[in-house]
């Protein structure tokens, strides 16, 4: 391994901890969204079956409305457990075929929160032909993260990001689109230094910025492994 | 005492409104911050409840805001982050500061406190 591969390999794994960690901590921020609702419900049930108690008449389709809500709170949570598990699995094999309806649904999901914070909504466009890449899923969702965090403050008037997925030779391409303004500054993923920049490198992508278009097109070849040249 | 909570998850904030009901204590809700303005200018609430993280003005943004209409009122913050970070910014911009799940007793005790305060 040269210095300049060992210096990649430090900007990735860096870049890698980043975005675990910054999904992990919207993850958790969910999860306690949820747990305070349901904590919340809860005690509602507790207030009225205290007033019930008390001889105060109380509708019983009142604790049933409430019980109902608890439910689909938990089924949300459970939802939102059920993402982060999906991401911390993608490090299990550091490559291998993934379908991009799957690894862009993932990252759609992820972000979401952030999403609607800046009011918009992120659509995964699924093709009826599936595309699939012989890559690290967690890299790649932690690249095309990247990309949602470049994407997100300049998408236009229709408030919503489109992501799609199309085979090319050797590989695929990713659209983020609806985006107004984007240039070349955009795609710089923190710098030419940075870990987005290097795992980019590493996936053997391109990244570029079709301002006409208003679109983020990340190209991902194959990655075919040590005896092949572009190795993971 | 007159509360408004200002929350973008609106089964809490309708939830905590109807259990801050059954403590004798009037408290309106929105989930928006443009609302909350223009009920604070219909009427003045004693304390207000707001959420640190919410779209379009976060809850800091907001309070300004709130502030400048009605300069009297009292302000907690939520937060569902606990981070050290949002401790710190919470503690320093709001009389009072709690992090969800909140324990109603300790948020009506709180409210009270800040009322009075």
């Amino acid at each position: 391994m040269t210095t300049t591969d060992s210096d990649r390999w430090k900007a990735v794994s860096a870049e890698s901890l980043r975005f675990f960690g910054a999904m992990s901590a919207a993850v958790s921020h969910e999860i306690r969204n949820k747990l305070a609702v349901i904590n919340e419900k809860a005690g509602l049930v507790q207030d009225i079956a205290f007033a019930v108690k008390s001889g105060r008449a109380v509708d019983p389709d009142r604790l049933e409305m409430q019980a109902g809500k608890i439910i689909d709170q938990v089924r949300q949570a459970n939802r939102v457990v059920g993402v982060l598990n999906r991401l911390a699995h993608s490090v299990d094999a550091p490559r291998t075929r993934i379908d991009l309806a799957d690894v862009i649904g993932l990252v759609t999901e992820l972000y979401g929160r952030k999403a609607a914070q800046g009011e918009i909504t992120i659509s995964a466009v699924v093709s009826a032909n599936p595309v699939s890449v012989i890559t690290s899923p967690f890299l790649l969702a932690a690249l095309i993260g990247g990309c949602v965090d470049a994407a997100i403050p300049k998408v236009d008037d229709s408030a919503v990001l489109t992501i799609n997925a199309e085979a090319v030779a050797d590989g695929a391409t990713i659209r983020l689109q609806n985006l107004a303004g984007i240039e070349d500054s955009d795609v710089e993923l923190g710098g030419q230094d940075s870990g987005a920049r290097a795992m980019l490198e590493m996936l053997g992508g391109r990244l570029v910025a079709d301002g006409r278009r208003g679109e983020l097109v990340l190209e991902i070849r194959n990655c075919v492994g040590p005896d092949g040249g572009r190795q993971l | 005492m007159k509360v408004l909570l200002v929350d973008d998850e609106e089964e809490l904030v309708t939830t905590l409104a109807e259990r801050l009901g059954f403590r004798g204590i009037e408290a309106k809700w929105t989930t928006a911050g443009d609302e909350a303005m223009a009920l604070t200018e219909q009427e003045p609430f004693d304390v207000v409840v707001l959420d640190v993280k919410m779209p379009h003005l976060n809850g800091i943004q907001l309070k300004k805001e709130l502030e400048r209409i009605r300069p009297e009122m009292k302000f907690i913050f939520l937060t569902g982050h606990g981070s050290e970070e949002d401790f710190r910014i919470g503690s320093a911009e709001a009389d009072h500061y709690l992090a969800k799940p909140i324990d109603i007793e300790i948020f009506v005790a709180t409210l009270k406190e800040v009322f009075r305060s």
